[in-house]
C-alpha cells in the first residue's frame, strides 16, 4: 500500500531534480560571478522598475483570487490581460494618437471596460450555462490570444501597433525629491493603483461582509444560499472584479510601453499565468500574492538590468521559468495551498 | 416477453447511446455557433479594413471587404481543393491526431492534461537530436530510414512520456492539481528546450534558435502533392486512435486506468493501484504528445526550431470536440487540420489574417464547454426532454 | 430580530411539565391545510393537513420518499405549494423564498449542515445578516461574537463563538445551526433527521436542547424515520406515506408497532427472526492488529478476534474509535503496523487487495459514494468494480462486457435495484438503491467472507430490512460475516457474537443476548459495567 512517508520522499526527489536542473543551468552560464553584479544593480530606480513590472502580474493575481474565492476558477487571466492591453492601445489610437492628453484616461477606462465585458461573458458561460470552468477559461485565453493579433492586423495591418503614447509620470511631492529613495516616488498611475489595490483587496476580503460572502460562496455555497444571499450574484461579482483587475493590469502594461505587441504570445507573454502562480504561492491572500508577484518581477527586472548594465550573460529563459518551477515545487512539497472547497463546482439553487 | 428479447432491446438501447448522440449534437451545434460568430467577426473586420472594391457597400458605414461566405469557401477549397491543399490538411491532421489523442487519453481517465504542448516540444527536441546523431551513423538507405525514424519517434515518446509522468507523480503522490502543474510544466519545457538549443545543442552559428537540419535519411518523405506529409505517419496515427479505443473500451487495464483517474478511492477498493495508474495515464498521454513532436520534426520541420505551433493546445480543442472519444478524435482532427490548412489560403488569396482560425478554435472550445446553453435553446424550441440523466459514465 | 435576541429574562417560560393543552392558548403555531405539491409526473405531497401547537415538539415520520422533506421545504419556502394554505399563528402565509419563511419566524436545520467550515462559529451564525459598522463598510465582528455568545448562554449551549467550524464536533456544529436560526428570530424550528449524524451521547444532549427550546416557547418540528426517537422526544407524531398524511397521534399513546404499520402500510417485523447459528470453521482470524490512521497516530491498538463460517460477528462502537482503520487493514486498503490477518488458515497480512478479492472476500464499504461506487459510471461499469480481474469477467487482457451485462442484470433483478436500468449512473440512484446494488454485486459473487461496514447508513427502512435479510441468508448459507455498525439495534439483532470497540481496542466480546443496551452503551463509552463478563464470547475454536 501507499504509505505517506514514501510518497513524500518520492515527491521530494522530483523537486530536487527540478531544482538541481535549474541550478546547473546557472552554473553553466557562469552564475558564480552573479552575486557581485546583483549587488551593483539594486537601487531605487531598479525597484521603481520592479513596481512597474509587478503591475500586470499582481493585478491578474488579485483578480484571480476574487474569482476563485467565490468558487469560479478563472484560468483565463492571461486572456483578460491581453484584452486589456490590446483595448487600451486600440482605444488610445482610435481616439487620435496625438496629443495624448486626457485621451489616455479614457482609453484606460475603455480597456478596463473591455476586459470586464469579456469577464462577464466568462461569468455567464460558467455560472448560468454551467460550463466547465477550466475549459471555458482556456477558451477565453485562446480566443484572446487569437483575437488580439487578428484585430491588430485588421487595424494596423501588422501584429504590432504603432506607438500611441504612455502614461505621464506623477511625482509624490517632497518624497520624490529625497535622495536615494526618490525614484520610488515618481511613477505612473497603474503603480499607484497597485499600491492602493493591495490593501484594499485584503480589506475587502477579510474585513467586510462582502468578503465573508465571497468566502462562503467558494467554500460552501449552499450555506450562503440558505442564509438568504444570492450565490449567483456573489460569483458574478467575483468574476467581474477579476475582469476589472485584469483590465487595469493589461492596460497598465500596454500604456507604460505605449505600444501593443501582438506577435508570439503577445506582449502579455505569460504574465497572467505568473499571476496565477503568484496567488497560489500567496495562498489566496492578496498581500501574499502581491509579494510573490513582486519577487517574480524583481527577478525579471534583475535579469534585464544585469544584461544591460553589467553586460552580463544570464539566460533570460532560465530566469523566466523560475516562477513556474517555484509554483510546481510549492504545490508538490509545501503541500496543498488551501483551495476553496467548492471552487470549480456549479451551484444550483433549489428553486 | 422473453428474457432474450429483453437482452436484445437492452443491447439496442446501448447502441443508440443517448450520451454519445447528445455529445455529437452538442459538438455540431458548437461548430455552427462558432462559424456564425466567426462570420460576424469577419464581416465587421471587413468594415474596418480598406480595400479597392468592397463586395458590399453600406451607406453611412462604408464598404465591407470580407464576404463571410467567400471566406469560408476559400477555407474549404484551401484545405481540400488541390493535392497540395489536401497534403497540407492531412499533414496538420496527422499531428492533431496525436496531440488530440494525447489530451483524450488523459481526459478519458478523468485527468486534464494541458501539458501536451510541453511534452510535444521536448519530444520534438529529443527526436531532432536522435535523428541528427543517428542519421550520421546509419547508411543512406531504406534500412537506415527504418532505423533512424522509429528511433526518433521512440525517443520523442519516451521524453514526452517522462515529462507527462511528472505531473502524474505530482498528482498521485503529492495531490498537486494536474491542471496547474501541466500548465506550468509547459512553460518550463519551453524554457529548457529553448535554452538547450540556444546555448548547447543547437546551431550556435545561427541567429535564430534552431538545431541543424536532420539528414535526409531521417526525413519522412512527402507522399501527396509535394507537401511534407507522409501517409505512414497518418496510418500510424489512425492505428493509435483505434488502439486507444480498444484499450479503454475492451481491456481490463483500460477500465482500471479510467477508474483510477475518475475516483481514486473507488479504484483502490476495486483492487487497483490507483496512484500508479494515474501516473500511467499521464505517461501515456505525454508519450503521445512526444510522438506528435517527433513527427513534427521528422515530417514537417526537419529540425527543432523556436516557435513550434501550438498543436498541443489545438489538441485540447480536438479532444473536446470529439467528446474525448478516441474514434471521435479522427473527424475532429480532420476538421481542425482543414481549418489550419485553409487559413493559409485565406491569408494568401483574401488577406484575412490567419489568426482567425485561432479565434474560431477558442470559440468552438467555449461553445462546447457550455452544453447547458444548447439544452436551453433546445428546450425553448421544444426539442426533446433533458437527456442529462443518461450519461452512461462517458463524462469526465 | 424579535424575541430571540432579546437579552431579557431567559426563565420566562419554564413550565415544569410538558402539558400540551395548557400552552395551547391561541391558534396553532403552524397549520397546513390541504397542502399538495406536484412535480412533473409526481405528487410529492397529497392534500396534507396538520397542525403543530406552540411550545411543542412534533415529529414527522415516514419512509424515504414519503414526502417529509418536500413538505418541510414547502413550509420553509423552498417550494411553493401547488394547492393549499400555510398558516403561521393563524395567519395565512405565502412564501416566495426561504427569506419570507425566515421573516415569518421559521428556521430550518438541514440534515447536511449549512456551515462554512473555514469560518468561525460567530461568522456562520450571522452569515447573511451581519452586523456592520460605519454604514456597512466593516463587519462588526465583536458584536457578532457577543450576540452569538449571549444566544448560546440563553439556551444553555456550551460553545465558543470564535472557534472554526472545522475544529468542532458534529454535535457542536448542529448547535451552531440551531443558533443560526435563533439569531434570525426563528420561533418555529424544523430539524431534518437531526440525529442521523450524532453519537448516542450527542443525541441525549440534543434532546436536552430541544426541551430547553420549547420551555422557552419555541415550536419544533423534526423529521425522522427512527420510531424510537419520535416516541421519546415528541409530543405528537404525524406519519406520512406516499405523500399522504396517514394520521397524527399523541406520542404518549402510540407504540412502535402502530407507527411502523402506519409508515409502511403493513405489519413490519421489528424484531429479526434469527435461526440458531450453525458455526463452522474459522474463516477470518485477526491477531494483535495495530493500525495507524492517516496522521500516523495509532487508531487500532492490538485487536484480535475471529469470525467463523455461518456466523455474523458484529463490531459495535461509536464512530471514530478505530473501526474504519481496522476494516481497511483487513480488506487490504491500509497496511497495519503490526499484527496478522489470516483467511481460511493462510496468512494474508501482506496480500494486496486484489488477491484478497480473488480469495473470496466481499466488502461493503462504509462510504459507498467514495469507495464502493464510481459515481460517474453506470451500473454496468460499477458492476465489475473489484471483479474486473476475476476470470468470470474477462480473459487475459480483455474484459468481457457480455458476461458483465448478464451479471449486472441478475444483481439488479435479485436485489430489486431501481430504476432497473444498467445504463443509469450511480449518481442518479437513491442511497438505498445504491447500497442494494453494492450488496448485490458483492454477495452474488459467492464470497466466503463478507465484510459489511455500516451497511444500512443513510438507507431507507425498506432497503434496511432487505439488506438485513440478505445478511442472514448468507449466514444460513454458511458464510462468515463481519458486520461493523454504529447502530446498536442492528448489531445486537444480527450478530451471533458482538465485539465492542472503544478507543482502538476491543473492550468486550459478548453474546448479544447476554447484555443489555445499557451495558453496551457503557462499554462503547469506555466504561466497564459491573458484573458483566466482557470475555464471555471470546471463544476460540482451535483446530
Amino acid at each position: 500500500m501507499n504509505r505517506p512517508t514514501v510518497t513524500r520522499r518520492q515527491g521530494l526527489a522530483i523537486g530536487a531534480i527540478l531544482f538541481g536542473l535549474l541550478l546547473v543551468g546557472f552554473v553553466i552560464d557562469g552564475g558564480r560571478a552573479l552575486l557581485g553584479d546583483v549587488a551593483g544593480v539594486i537601487s531605487a530606480s531598479y525597484f521603481a522598475a520592479v513596481f512597474r513590472f509587478t503591475v500586470p502580474i499582481a493585478f491578474a493575481a488579485m483578480g484571480g483570487i476574487f474569482a476563485e474565492k467565490t468558487g469560479v476558477i478563472n484560468i483565463g487571466l492571461e486572456g483578460l490581460l491581453i484584452i486589456g492591453a490590446f483595448s487600451a492601445v486600440a482605444a488610445l489610437w482610435g481616439l487620435s494618437a496625438t496629443p495624448v492628453g486626457a485621451n489616455i484616461w479614457v482609453a484606460f477606462l475603455l480597456a478596463v471596460l473591455a476586459s470586464t465585458l469579456v469577464a462577464l461573458l466568462f461569468a455567464t458561460v460558467c455560472i448560468d450555462f454551467k460550463a466547465d470552468q477550466i475549459i471555458a477559461g482556456l477558451a477565453i485565453w485562446l480566443i484572446a490570444l487569437g483575437f488580439a493579433p487578428f484585430a491588430s492586423i485588421i487595424i494596423w495591418d501588422r501584429t504590432n501597433s504603432p506607438s500611441v503614447g504612455t502614461f505621464p509620470v506623477w511625482e509624490v511631492p517632497v518624497l520624490a525629491d529625497l535622495p536615494t529613495v526618490g525614484p520610488l516616488f515618481s511613477a505612473t498611475l497603474p503603480v499607484f493603483l497597485l499600491v492602493l489595490a493591495v490593501p484594499f483587496s485584503w480589506y475587502l476580503l477579510n474585513r467586510t461582509t462582502f468578503g465573508k460572502w465571497v468566502e462562503a460562496s467558494g467554500e460552501d455555497p449552499k450555506s450562503l444560499d440558505t442564509a438568504g444571499v444570492d450565490v449567483r450574484r456573489i460569483r458574478y461579482a467575483g468574476v467581474l472584479l477579476s475582469g476589472v483587475y485584469c483590465g487595469i493590469g493589461g492596460a497598465g502594461l500596454a500604456l507604460n510601453t505605449g505600444q501593443f505587441v501582438g506577435s508570439g504570445d503577445t506582449m502579455v507573454d505569460g504574465r497572467g499565468w505568473i499571476g496565477l502562480t503568484a496567488y497560489l504561492i500567496g495562498n489566496y491572500n492578496p498581500i501574499g500574492a502581491f509579494l510573490a508577484s513582486f519577487l517574480f518581477a524583481a527577478l525579471d527586472a534583475l535579469q534585464l538590468q544585469l544584461q544591460q548594465i553589467a553586460g552580463f550573460e544570464v539566460s533570460s529563459t532560465l530566469v523566466g521559468i523560475i516562477p513556474y518551477v517555484a509554483v510546481v515545487i510549492v504545490l508538490t512539497f509545501v503541500g496543498r495551498t488551501r483551495m476553496p472547497s467548492a471552487a470549480g463546482e456549479h451551484y444550483e439553487s433549489d428553486e | 416477453m422473453s428474457a432474450g428479447r429483453d437482452r436484445v432491446e437492452a443491447t439496442l438501447d446501448r447502441l443508440v447511446d443517448a450520451s454519445v448522440l447528445e455529445r455529437l449534437q452538442i459538438s455540431l451545434a458548437a461548430l455552427v455557433f462558432a462559424i456564425i460568430v466567426g462570420a460576424v467577426l469577419v464581416f465587421v473586420s471587413g468594415l474596418i479594413v480598406d480595400c479597392p472594391d468592397p463586395f458590399l457597400s453600406l451607406p453611412g458605414v462604408g464598404g465591407a471587404c470580407y464576404n463571410p461566405f467567400e471566406v469560408y469557401w476559400t477555407m474549404i477549397t484551401g484545405s481540400f481543393g488541390s493535392l497540395t491543399a489536401l497534403g497540407r490538411t492531412l499533414q496538420e491532421t496527422t499531428l492533431l491526431l496525436f496531440t488530440g489523442l494525447s489530451v483524450a487519453v488523459a481526459f478519458r481517465a478523468g485527468l486534464f492534461n494541458i501539458g501536451t504542448q510541453g511534452q510535444m516540444i521536448l519530444g520534438a527536441l529529443g527526436a531532432a537530436l536522435t535523428a541528427l546523431w543517428l542519421g550520421e551513423l546509419v547508411p543512406e538507405s531504406l534500412l537506415g530510414a527504418l532505423i533512424v525514424i522509429p528511433a526518433g519517434v521512440v525517443v520523442g515518446a519516451v521524453i514526452g512520456g517522462l515529462w507527462g509522468m511528472l505531473p502524474g507523480l505530482m498528482k498521485a503522490y503529492a495531490d498537486a492539481h494536474e491542471v496547474i502543474t501541466t500548465i506550468m510544466l509547459n512553460f518550463i519545457a519551453m524554457g529548457i528546450a529553448f535554452w538547450l538549443v540556444q546555448n548547447h545543442v543547437g546551431n550556435l552559428e545561427s541567429d535564430s534558435v534552431l538545431t541543424h537540419t536532420i539528414p535526409d535519411v531521417a526525413q519522412l518523405s512527402p507522399t501527396i502533392g509535394g507537401t511534407r506529409f507522409s501517409l505512414w505517419a497518418l496510418l500510424a496515427a489512425l492505428a493509435a486512435a483505434i488502439g486507444i479505443y480498444v484499450l479503454y473500451d475492451r481491456t481490463i487495464l483500460g477500465y482500471e486506468l479510467r477508474t483510477s483517474g475518475l475516483q481514486e478511492a473507488a479504484a483502490e477498493y476495486g483492487g487497483v493501484n490507483a496512484k500508479r495508474n494515474i501516473v500511467t495515464s499521464m505517461t501515456l498521454s505525454g508519450a503521445l504528445g512526444g510522438i506528435a513532436g517527433s513527427i513534427y520534426v521528422l515530417m514537417v520541420q526537419y529540425r527543432w526550431q523556436d516557435g513550434i505551433p501550438p498543436l498541443g493546445f489545438d489538441g485540447i480543442a480536438v479532444s473536446i470536440l470529439a467528446g474525448n472519444n478516441p474514434i471521435g478524435v479522427i473527424p475532429a482532427a480532420v476538421l481542425f487540420g482543414a481549418m489550419q490548412s485553409g487559413s493559409v489560403a485565406l491569408n494568401l488569396t483574401l488577406g484575412v489574417p490567419p489568426e482567425l482560425v485561432e479565434v474560431l478554435r477558442g470559440l468552438i472550445i467555449l461553445f462546447i464547454a457550455m452544453p447547458e446553453f444548447f439544452r436551453m435553446i433546445g428546450k425553448r424550441y421544444g426539442y426533446g426532454s433533458d437527456p442529462l440523466a443518461t450519461d452512461g459514465g462517458e463524462n469526465v | 430580530m424579535g424575541e430571540s435576541t432579546d437579552p431579557g429574562d431567559p426563565e420566562r417560560h419554564a413550565p415544569a411539565t410538558r402539558d400540551v393543552a395548557a400552552r395551547n392558548g391561541g391558534a396553532p403555531a403552524v397549520r397546513l391545510e390541504g397542502v399538495t405539491k406536484r412535480f412533473p409526473g409526481v405528487v410529492a405531497n397529497d392534500d396534507v393537513d396538520f397542525s403543530v401547537d406552540r411550545g411543542t415538539i412534533h415529529a414527522l415520520i415516514g419512509e424515504n420518499g414519503a414526502g417529509k422533506t418536500t413538505l418541510m421545504n414547502v413550509l420553509y419556502g423552498l417550494y411553493e405549494p401547488t394547492e393549499g394554505t400555510i398558516r403561521i399563528g393563524g395567519e395565512p402565509m405565502s412564501f416566495e423564498d426561504p427569506g419570507d419563511a425566515m421573516d415569518a419566524g421559521i428556521g430550518m436545520i438541514h440534515q447536511h449542515f449549512m456551515l462554512v467550515d473555514t469560518m468561525t462559529v460567530a461568522e456562520n451564525v450571522v452569515l447573511g445578516n451581519e452586523p456592520t459598522r460605519f454604514g456597512g463598510l466593516l463587519t462588526d465582528e465583536r458584536t457578532a461574537v457577543e450576540e452569538t455568545r449571549r444566544l448560546a448562554e440563553r439556551y444553555g449551549f456550551d460553545i465558543d463563538p470564535t472557534e472554526r467550524i472545522e475544529e468542532i464536533s458534529v454535535g457542536e456544529q448542529q448547535r451552531v445551526e440551531i443558533l443560526k436560526t435563533l439569531y434570525r428570530g426563528a420561533e418555529i424550528l424544523i430539524l431534518d433527521e437531526p440525529t442521523a449524524v450524532l453519537t448516542p451521547q450527542e443525541v441525549d444532549a440534543l434532546y436536552e436542547i430541544l426541551t430547553e427550546l420549547i420551555d422557552q416557547g419555541k415550536t419544533i418540528i423534526f423529521i425522522t424515520h427512527k420510531l424510537g426517537e419520535a416516541l421519546h422526544a415528541a409530543d405528537e407524531i404525524s406519519v406520512l406515506r406516499d405523500g399522504k398524511l396517514v394520521g397524527t397521534v399523541p406520542a404518549a399513546e402510540a407504540t412502535r408497532e402502530d407507527l411502523a404499520r402506519m409508515m409502511v402500510g403493513k405489519d413490519v417485523l421489528l424484531e429479526i427472526e434469527k435461526p440458531a447459528a450453525d458455526r463452522g470453521s474459522t474463516v477470518l482470524q485477526v491477531s494483535d492488529m495495530v493500525v495507524d490512521d492517516d496522521r500516523g497516530i495509532p487508531a487500532v491498538e492490538g485487536v484480535s478476534f475471529d469470525v467463523h463460517a455461518g456466523e455474523i460477528f458484529g463490531i459495535a462502537g461509536v464512530d471514530g474509535n478505530g473501526q474504519s482503520e481496522l476494516i481497511e487493514a483487513i480488506t487490504g486498503l491500509r497496511s497495519p503496523e503490526s499484527g496478522t490477518v489470516a483467511f481460511e488458515g493462510a496468512d494474508m497480512t501482506d496480500l494486496p487487495r486484489r488477491k484478497r478479492i480473488e480469495a473470496g472476500m466481499a466488502y461493503v464499504a462504509e462510504d459507498r459514494q467514495k469507495r464502493s461506487l464510481v459515481m460517474a459510471y453506470d451500473l454496468r461499469r460499477n458492476g465489475v468494480l473489484g471483479c474486473q480481474r476475476l476470470p468470470t469477467f474477462g480473459e487475459g487482457l480483455w474484459i468481457d462486457w457480455d458476461r458483465i451485462d448478464g451479471y449486472v442484470d441478475t444483481v439488479i433483478e435479485e436485489y430489486d435495484v431501481r430504476p432497473p436500468d444498467p445504463g443509469a449512473t450511480a449518481h442518479s440512484l437513491s442511497g438505498g438503491n445504491q447500497q442494494k446494488f453494492i450488496v448485490g454485486r458483492e454477495f452474488e459473487r459467492d464470497p466466503s467472507l463478507v465484510i459489511a461496514a455500516q451497511p444500512t447508513r443513510g438507507v431507507d427502512i425498506g432497503s434496511i430490512e432487505f439488506i438485513h435479510e440478505r445478511l442472514l441468508e448468507l449466514r444460513s448459507d454458511g458464510k462468515a460475516t463481519l458486520l461493523v455498525s454504529s447502530k446498536l439495534d442492528e448489531v445486537t439483532q444480527l450478530s451471533d457474537r458482538l465485539g465492542v470497540i472503544h478507543d482502538g481496542q476491543l473492550v468486550a466480546v459478548v453474546r448479544p443476548e447476554d447484555v443489555t443496551d445499557e451495558d453496551l452503551g457503557l462499554l462503547m463509552a469506555g466504561e466497564r459495567p459491573t458484573g458483566l463478563d466482557v470475555e464471555s464470547a471470546r471463544v476460540r475454536t482451535e483446530p
